[in-house]
């Protein structure tokens, strides 16, 4: 494991198979494909960043880097993608085995590059459009305006801030007209263009349309006094910002009682979109939408205006019967890709009981790699805490960037399917792309709109080269390299752009199965298969995920389990391999794969934070971590299970989304009591805040902010813990453990799951 | 015909007093004006008389103090009237069957006298409780309506306003001067504090204004879909003035700098008016548009006209005084339909094709103000008090006006300002006692039989305070076998304001110079077949001879021939003064019209150099005919027709009376010398007569234009074309 982590921590990448199965048929037999989580922008502190600009192969355009054979004498370097001879330019004529530049300095295989700041470019600061939803009742109103204003108090005084509301009509607001609040108002059920737009909101009054091409910003077509009245500084524009939202109203259109409201989400967003297409196209920019409810109006529409009509569930989409939901992601697929093509990055935050249409948002949303919070209200603290960490900066900021292209080399035998993750497809087509899609593919480049410090991209590779009828091959060809490029735009402003450059030995034929294991990264593997199979959930029809699964598990088990043939008992797993079985268990009770006992939007807010988060964090989401406290020990790992819990224990659960400090009975009686107050019970005290202050440092680094639940024993809150934990006690059993509690499901347990695993693996 | 020879109107209105003996009850004739009052008894009668038979009313002319029209409330007894006809009770019905029946004067039927209304009779037949029965005593009443005379709860006051911000509305100053009149109206407003307020303004988009009372600024909410127009708050935009009053402040207070740097040439005047109907009709209301730039664009979009000299005296020469796009009738019968009254003020440099625009107000029974090539330094006067006016005056609401006459005569047309809702239903919206309303009857039979005739006028409205009220007006005629009769009891102004309409409309479909000529044959015809009558018995030969009543006829005539919307051809008004002319005439009352047909001229230096002491207010209002001849060039004249002073200066005035009135700029271009009060008693002394002048005819505020003698060709525009006596007055045609 530990060998795993260390090469996270130089490079931002886990791999299932860090030796890699070197053939096609090998890697078919593998069951977990060959892959890659990737954090491209992860900060390194020693990570070295250049002040010019990289040296590329000739043919490839691959970036110099520590696996290139240097000649020093002949001052020529050769390609380790493509083996091409490229000579050194003269400014690098001085190198040589103790002078060389850091990015041939072996330890600096991730490096970042970023050229001197031309004044031709004026770096253009970072674009916020708050898109919010006025038709929420007026407590949610209140919260939400102060949580807005103070984020704005955070924004980056140079930033430029635009303000859009809507309900039953889009209100855009020209914070720069300076007299007195104004708007420009669009109707919500109708679509508008962007040429529509700018002619409505006068951008042509004082600089004339051109007649020809595309408008695009201050530099094309517009005047950059006509975009200074939608966007301005944040310091310019606080005052008539902070007055908009003081006097800003509920929608006032009367809604009979047995109606929703008219919400016309997917028109706000377009408009915004457009509008930002137009002012700051390429700048990085981002579409902040906070929505209170469905969208009922407009293109995106998720359910109609009648309350008699529910909202989809995942029934309704299974049988595809949910009447609004097709035409609401085709029309988000295709402000998707008007996003990405802009530049854009479009976040959204959903405060609602009801569901607000994250499943129908989630393609604009992961593609332009925006930020996802669901809450149950602008009151409640997951909200609150999450907006304020978005524009926090420090050690906890977010690392918001924006404008990232992310490209790949690898050596010839890999092809890429694919990535699941928040980004989108160049469709840049080349001899690495394999015909197989998974995920956004089709290409060996994508947009990244937005990314971040936590951003975690999960690349699918096959394996190409054919069976090698010779096993005995040279050594010095048995590594596969990679190599993943991002350019982006850095907080600062400035482009960078960060080289990451690794090897992984390959292995085929007889034998190479012990290599296989020692190479087997299981947190990894189960997160590339938790990926894996809710992609192929929402892409492929009929599919049975808990089949698939079981069956990828057998397999595993089958080819890399130790066993006698058709004797369960004899079954035993290396190491490598010794808890991927119960990830499996837990993925397959997951959020992610049952997915009826949630809503769509809420299945879909949770495969979006899944598909961006790195290894660690996306195990806790599959399967909660478990700490426990007592007096006679310090905090230690307590095994998922109902058996952790007793009444003079207290439990930590982090299930990612949610934190859980579960007071055991006795616990809860002396904390009611006020024991922890007494002088006398100081280590009481200590007990009791030990979770406490766990849960804060979790919360302190995690985005969106985890709900943090604190419950006893038997309390009602408790079912948060218990339905994380593996139901070793149910009421099936006849005796329940002393002292614990039962939990009513009707699942199986691992021990249950283990031993059906063994005897299908040994037959 | 030597004009030179006829008696001039130097007097102005006289109004007719024949009858008043012998119908004592009849209305006042402010209310109700008949062309002649001797109803001809037949069809031949009629024929022969050939000025127009019919009638002028202005339902709610202003009354001194003292002669108000008493409000009845009948309360639980009900409204008595005919259960015919529906004639109300008036002073001419009569009692029998010991008080138990009255019978209708108008249709004669017998009706029960309500238990509640009961009053014996005393010996005379007459009612004993008549001294406490107005209704049964005075020509006009008003009753107070009980909810049967209401379709919905009666409508509080509303006045929405849509202004023109666009480039030449801004630089005009227009948009400073609404807003500060506004403004300074607030509390004048009537139907306090039911009053409802709103505004709208518009370029090339349309901009609402949230003004809802727990705001601390309106909030401007710009709607620039044109094809698609909607109102884009439910609630708020038109709000109760008390409630948001400070609001409204705080709008009035920043709509003059907020558009100061608008650039926008364009104007959705269609939409806009679209959008204004949307957010009024569920209240109705008055609607005030201040317009300026020519409406290019959405619905409604108007094209120049008007400058193409070659349509004039062709078959198409009418239509240019037609609305061109039928949208604007349309939108004039929408408003209409939902109880909006439209006012057009129009400020333009341009030509703005009033002639579409006025239709709105035509029909709606609104008015059109035209204040061509406004500048707020030189108009801004006028504008501040005429909208002050339009504001503040008493309105009626969501009125309908009915003419019904006794058995035999029927009216037949009705000129003016209004929607006819039926054959004899005239909608008006919201009406006011600057609004008349003129109609032609015939007889309905060969022979009238009875003695008598009698009109009722009945305006059923909400007043401001927010009762429906019925306001009516009853007058008695006798009806005549004598031809001459008819002519001896003509009233002129009647005549005169029933003949202008009827030229006007004319115009609308006619060449200028057919209308001329179709009224000056009827004055021909009519002077001829009177001196008929006379011809034999007085040996008049060639001579000319007209019955005292009509005296004035012909110069009113040629007053009305070279009148504005009827002078001359293409060159002797713009098109757009001509239709505004038009549309201000065709509303307005007898005396008013016959003021501007025939305008004060008096001279004026006499009168200041006299002394404070002999300051008789008899002597300045001594009257000159209006030709050159009386224009003395050592003499100082004021000419006033009621929508403007002009202040004439003669080449030898003395100078020191120039000096005190206009102070060291008095040998400068009068054209650009503005007339204001200096600190001397002369120059007070001449404002304090415009003062004066204008109090007494507050309709309008006269601006005041000076000009020297043979100053041109200013002098021969401003005034001498208008000295109608004069051959030169424009007559071209
Ligand atoms: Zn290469
Ligand atoms: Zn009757």
């Amino acid at each position: 494991m530990a060998e795993f982590l260390d090469l996270e921590a130089q490079d931002g990448v886990r791999m299932p198979w860090n030796v890699v199965p070197g053939t096609k048929q090998e890697a078919t037999g593998c069951v977990v494909p060959v892959a890659a989580i990737y954090s491209p922008i992860k900060p390194f502190p020693n990570m070295p960043v250049l002040p010019y600009s990289p040296l590329r192969c000739r043919t490839c355009r691959s970036v110099l880097n520590p696996f290139s054979i240097v000649d020093f004498v002949a001052k020529i370097w050769i390609c380790p993608f493509c083996f091409q001879r490229n000579h050194f330019p003269p400014h690098y004529n001085s190198i040589s085995d103790d002078n060389l530049p850091a990015e041939l300095f072996p330890q600096y295989t991730t490096i970042e590059y970023e050229e001197k700041a031309s004044s031709s470019t004026p770096s253009v600061p970072p674009v916020f459009m708050f898109v919010v939803d006025t038709c929420i009742i007026e407590e949610e109103m209140a919260f939400l305006k102060s949580a807005l204003s103070q984020a704005l108090d955070l924004l980056p005084d140079h930033s430029l801030v635009g303000l859009i509301t809507f309900g039953t009509y889009v209100q855009v607001h020209e914070l720069g007209f300076g007299q007195i609040a104004k708007t420009y108002v669009f109707k919500g059920s109708k679509d508008y263009s962007k040429d529509q737009l700018l002619e409505h909101m006068n951008f042509f009054l004082k600089k004339p349309k051109p007649p020809t091409g595309v408008i695009a910003g201050a530099r094309d077509g517009l005047s950059a006094e006509s975009i200074a009245r939608f966007l301005l500084p944040a310091s310019e524009c606080e005052f008539a910002l902070n007055s908009v939202l003081e006097e800003l109203q509920k929608d006032p259109w009367p809604v009979p009682a047995d109606q929703r409201a008219a919400r016309c989400t997917s028109t706000a967003l377009s408009i915004a979109a457009s509008l930002l297409g137009a002012c700051v196209p390429g700048s990085g920019a981002r579409i902040m939408a906070f929505v209170g409810g469905p969208s009922t109006e407009g293109p995106g529409a998720i359910v109609s205006k009648s309350l008699s009509e529910p909202i989809r569930s995942h029934k309704d989409l299974d049988k595809d019967s949910a009447l609004h939901f097709h035409k609401a992601v085709k029309f988000y697929e295709g402000l998707s890709k008007q996003l990405v093509h802009q530049g854009h990055v479009l976040d959204l935050f959903a405060c609602a009981l009801d569901q607000v249409g994250i499943a129908e948002l989630k393609v604009a949303i992961e593609r332009t790699g925006g930020l996802v919070v669901l809450a149950e209200s602008f009151g409640h603290s997951v909200f609150k805490e999450s907006l304020k960490r978005v524009f926090q900066s420090g050690d906890h900021d977010l690392g918001l960037s924006s404008n990232g292209i992310f490209e790949i080399n690898c050596s010839k035998d890999i092809k890429v399917q694919g990535i699941i993750g928040p980004c989108a497809s160049l469709e840049k087509k080349g001899p690495l792309v394999s015909d197989t899609v998974t995920g956004q593919g089709n290409t060996s480049a994508w947009k990244m709109c937005g990314l971040d410090k936590a951003t975690s991209l999960c690349l699918i590779f096959e394996i190409v080269k054919k069976e090698i009828p010779d096993a005995t091959v040279p050594a010095a060809s048995n590594q596969f390299y990679f190599q993943f490029l991002t350019y982006y735009q850095h907080q600062s402003g400035q482009m960078r752009l960060r080289v990451t450059t690794f090897s992984r030995r390959w292995v085929a034929g007889q034998g190479s199965i012990q290599d296989l294991i020692a190479g087997f990264d299981q947190e990894a593997a189960a997160v590339v298969m938790a990926r894996l199979v809710s992609f192929k959930m929402e892409t492929e029809a009929e599919f049975d995920p808990i089949r698939w699964l079981d069956k990828a598990l057998i397999h595993l088990c089958s080819r890399f389990g130790d066993y006698q043939k058709d004797a369960p008992s004899s079954f035993s797993l290396s190491p490598r391999f010794s808890i991927f079985p119960q990830f499996v268990f837990h993925l397959r009770r997951s959020q992610f794969v049952q997915v009826f006992n949630n809503s769509p939007d809420e299945t879909a807010y949770f495969r979006m934070i899944l598909d961006r988060e790195n290894v660690a964090n996306s195990v806790v989401m599959i399967q909660p971590s478990l700490i426990s406290y007592s007096f006679h020990s310090g905090p230690e790992p307590a095994l998922l299970d109902v058996a952790a819990i007793a009444a003079d224990r207290i439990l930590l659960l982090d299930s990612y989304f949610t934190i859980v400090i579960f007071h055991g009975s006795t616990i809860a009686q002396w904390r009611k009591a006020g024991y922890h107050n007494l002088p006398e019970h100081q280590a009481f005290a200590q007990l009791l805040q030990a979770p406490a202050d766990d849960a804060d440092g979790i919360t302190k680094e995690r985005f969106p902010v985890p709900r943090l639940v604190v419950c006893d024993q038997h309390g009602s809150q408790a079912r948060f813990l218990l339905a994380k934990l593996n139901p070793s006690a149910t009421y099936n059993n006849e005796a329940p453990l002393p002292g614990g509690d039962v939990i009513f499901t009707d699942d199986v347990s691992f021990e249950v799951f283990l031993d059906h695993l063994q005897r299908l693996a040994v037959q | 015909v030597d004009f030179k020879t006829l008696p001039r109107p130097l007097d102005g209105d006289v109004e007719p007093k024949s009858y008043t003996e012998m119908y004592p009850m009849n209305c006042n004739p402010r209310y109700l004006r008949l062309t002649t009052s001797a109803i001809p008894s037949s069809q031949s009668l009629v024929s022969r008389w050939h000025l127009p038979l019919g009638a002028v009313v202005c339902p709610l002319a202003e009354a001194p103090d003292g002669e108000e029209v008493p409000v009845i409330n009948f309360a639980s007894t009900g409204i008595i009237r005919c259960r015919r006809c529906r004639t109300y009770v008036n002073p001419y019905v009569t009692f029998t069957d010991a008080g138990r029946k009255w019978r209708c004067n108008i249709c004669s039927l017998l009706n029960d006298v309500p238990g509640d209304y009961f009053a014996h009779l005393d010996a005379t037949g007459r009612r004993i409780d008549l001294d406490q029965r107005p209704e049964l005593t005075q020509g006009s009443v008003e009753f107070v309506a009980p909810t049967e005379y209401m379709v919905r709860p009666p409508m509080p006051p509303l006045y929405f306003f849509l202004i023109d911000v666009s480039i030449s509305a801004v630089r005009s100053g227009m948009i400073e001067v609404v807003a500060k009149t506004i403004k300074s109206c607030l509390d004048d407003l009537p139907g306090f504090p039911r009053t409802q307020i709103g505004f709208a303004t518009f370029d090339s988009t349309i901009h609402f204004y949230n003004m809802k009372s727990s705001l601390t600024q309106p909030q401007m909410m710009v709607v620039s879909d044109l094809d698609d127009v909607f109102v884009p708050l439910p609630d708020d935009l038109l709000v109760n003035l008390s409630e948001s009053r400070s609001v409204v402040d705080a709008f009035l207070d920043s709509l003059p700098t907020m558009f100061q740097d608008n650039i926008n040439i364009e104007s959705a005047f269609g939409p806009a008016l679209k959008a204004s109907l949307m957010l009024m009709s569920q209240l109705g209301g008055k609607l005030l548009i201040f317009q300026n730039t020519l409406p290019s664009l959405g619905v409604g979009r108007l094209k120049l006209r008007g400058d193409d000299l070659r349509v004039y005296g062709t078959d198409k020469e009418h239509a240019l005084r037609l609305p061109e796009d039928p949208f604007y009738k349309q939108m004039a019968a929408e408003f209409t339909k939902f109880q909006i009254g439209v006012n057009i003020y129009a400020f333009s440099d341009k030509y703005t094709d009033i002639a579409s625009l006025g239709t709105l107000a035509k029909y709606s029974g609104g008015q059109v103000y035209h204040y061509p090539n406004f500048q707020s330094a030189t108009h801004g006067e006028k504008l501040r008090h005429e909208l002050a006016r339009d504001l503040t005056r008493e309105t009626a609401w969501e009125a309908v006006m009915r003419v019904r006459c006794g058995k035999g005569v029927r009216f037949t047309s009705y000129h003016g300002n209004f929607m006819l809702r039926s054959t004899d239903l005239l909608a008006l919206p919201a009406v006011d006692c600057d609004k008349a309303f003129a109609m032609q009857m015939s007889l309905e039979e060969t022979l009238l039989t009875t003695q008598t005739v009698y009109f009722q006028v009945a305006l059923l409205y909400t007043a401001s305070c927010g009762e429906r009220r019925i306001r009516v007006h009853t007058a008695a005629a006798p009806v005549v076998q004598d031809l001459g009769e008819m002519y001896r009891q003509a009233d002129t102004g009647a005549v005169v304001t029933l003949l202008t309409r009827l030229a006007i409309e004319k115009t609308l479909s006619h060449k200028l110079e057919d209308a001329r000529n179709a009224l000056q044959l009827r004055i021909i015809k009519a002077l001829k077949e009177y001196r008929n009558l006379y011809s034999v018995q007085h040996r008049l030969g060639g001579r000319m001879i007209y019955p005292e009543s009509l005296k004035f006829l012909p110069l009113y005539a040629l007053a009305l021939y070279k009148s504005t919307p009827l002078r001359g051809g293409y060159a002797d008004a713009a098109l757009d003064e001509r239709c505004a002319a038009g549309y201000t005439m065709m509303t307005l009352p007898v005396k008013k019209l016959l003021k501007l047909l025939y305008p004060c001229l008096i001279r004026l230096d006499e009168h200041l150099l006299k002394s404070p002491a002999h300051d008789g207010p008899k002597s300045v209002e001594i009257r000159l005919p209006l030709a050159a001849e009386s224009l003395d060039p050592r003499g100082l004249y004021i000419y006033d027709d009621g929508f403007r002073f002009i202040l004439w200066f003669g080449r030898v005035l003395a100078p020191d009376i120039a000096m005190n009135l206009l102070g060291p700029e008095c040998a400068a271009e009068l054209s650009k010398v503005s007339l204001t009060e200096r600190d001397n008693e002369m120059s007070r002394k001449l404002m304090k007569i415009l003062k004066k002048m204008r109090e007494s005819d507050p309709s309008y505020y006269q601006l005041c234009h000076l000009v020297r003698q043979g100053e041109q060709p200013r002098e021969g525009i401003l005034l001498l074309s208008n000295l109608v006596e004069d051959h030169m007055g424009g007559t071209n045609g």
